[in-house]
């Protein structure tokens, strides 16, 4: 419950809010969100089985969307962005099919 | 911990939160119990997902709009200046049948000059420097529709190349044309009739397909002129292997436009001439 409720609190903030994002920071933002899917996908899958904790919840969080920006940073400053982004959109996207498979497990039993 | 080995396992590809539980079960549960989404720390991590969520959407949205405002503005600026050499042929137009009147004025004054007069409307025919209108012959060629082409032909076997228009329009002028134009532009003696690509250029400037030849003239004797001439064949042929688009119509009333800019080729302003 506290969860979609921060879920909606972050969306309607970010809808009344318009933040102006720099230029800079925009190529990153697609990349950061996927992260943060990732994040929140291990998440459920860990409340559904019982083992959520907090502390991982957040440093997954977090590390997860400023390490995924980082590495593409770099691509792009080493001339291949559009490649690591894609390495990072891959491996990340596998994750949350992986940790979907787990939610789906333990939420039908199949 | 190898990716792709961990997933084929059917492993947890982040045992993050397992080893949480098992540090929590080692040290007898003195943590808060595992499994219920609470704190402080939860909430701000998704409202901060939330933001990002929003904040990329708007992001999206907002870019959509400048580029339909860029598109519209190239928009603009094509019809504007198409609009400013519309303006300008039309300026042209103008001048030139202003200076023909003072001309056909000055010449009128002797026989010399009636006689320049008949020669120049001969020759301003034959040049196509006149628009010209009256009934003729409407000869329509196409490539092929794109399921009927020849499988020898490959991918293009059905096209209209410019050495088919060529040899249509010179069967049209062998058959006594008058005047040609093809999709409303006029041909002189010495417009250029190539291929630049993909595309037929007339006069420099690309057609695209369907190609109307109009050929002005007697339609009957034009008709019956121009019927089993070599190009009338040549056709015939492609569209019976390639079925390409040939057909013949009768006009009765024509219109050809006058052809674009007629450079002088060998005639000079007499030295010391002019007012």
């Amino acid at each position: 419950m506290i969860a979609l409720i921060g879920l909606v609190i972050g969306v309607v903030l970010g809808l009344l809010l318009h933040p102006d994002v720099p230029l800079w920071l925009q190529p990153y933002l697609p990349i950061a969100i996927v992260a943060a899917l990732d994040a929140m996908f291990g998440g459920v899958r860990a409340r559904l089985e019982g083992i959520f904790d907090e502390k991982v919840f957040v440093v997954s969080f977090l590390s997860n969307t400023v390490i995924a920006a980082l590495i593409v940073f770099l691509g792009d400053e080493l001339g291949v962005g559009s490649q690591l982004s894609t390495g990072v959109v891959v491996v990340l996207g596998i994750r949350i099919f992986s940790n979907a498979a787990g939610i789906r497990r333990k939420l039908f039993g199949a | 911990m190898s990716l792709l080995s961990d997933l084929f396992a059917g492993k947890l590809l982040d045992p993050g939160y397992a080893e949480a539980a098992a540090r929590r079960a080692a040290s007898g549960g003195t943590r808060r119990r595992g499994g219920r989404l609470s704190g402080a720390g939860v909430l701000a991590v998704l409202a901060a997902a939330g933001v990002l969520l929003a904040v990329a959407g708007v992001q999206v949205r907002r870019s959509e709009p400048v580029a339909a405002k860029e598109r519209a503005r190239l928009i603009d600026q094509i019809h504007a200046r198409t609009g400013e050499t519309d303006a300008l042929q039309r300026r042209l137009d103008r001048l030139r049948a202003d200076t023909g009147r003072e001309r056909a004025g000055a010449l009128e004054r002797s026989a010399e000059g009636r006689r320049a007069r008949r020669d120049l409307a001969a020759q301003a025919a034959a040049a196509a420097a006149e628009p010209a209108a009256g009934p003729g012959l409407v000869v329509t060629v196409d490539d092929a529709p794109a399921e009927g082409r020849g499988e020898d032909g490959g991918d293009s076997g059905g096209r209209v190349y410019d050495q088919d228009l060529q040899a249509l329009v010179n069967g049209l002028w062998a058959a006594g044309a008058t005047a040609i134009g093809i999709n409303g532009r006029r041909l002189t003696p010495v417009t250029a009739i190539r291929t630049a690509g993909e595309a037929i250029l007339v006069d420099y400037r690309p057609l695209t397909g369907p190609y109307e030849v109009t050929a002005l003239g007697d339609p009957d004797r034009l008709h019956d002129a121009f019927t089993g001439s070599a190009a009338d064949r040549r056709l015939r042929a492609l569209q019976e292997r390639y079925h390409m688009r040939y057909g013949t119509r009768r006009t009765s009333g024509a219109r050809l436009p006058a052809a674009g800019a007629l450079r002088l080729r060998y005639a000079a302003p007499a030295p010391g001439a002019g007012r």
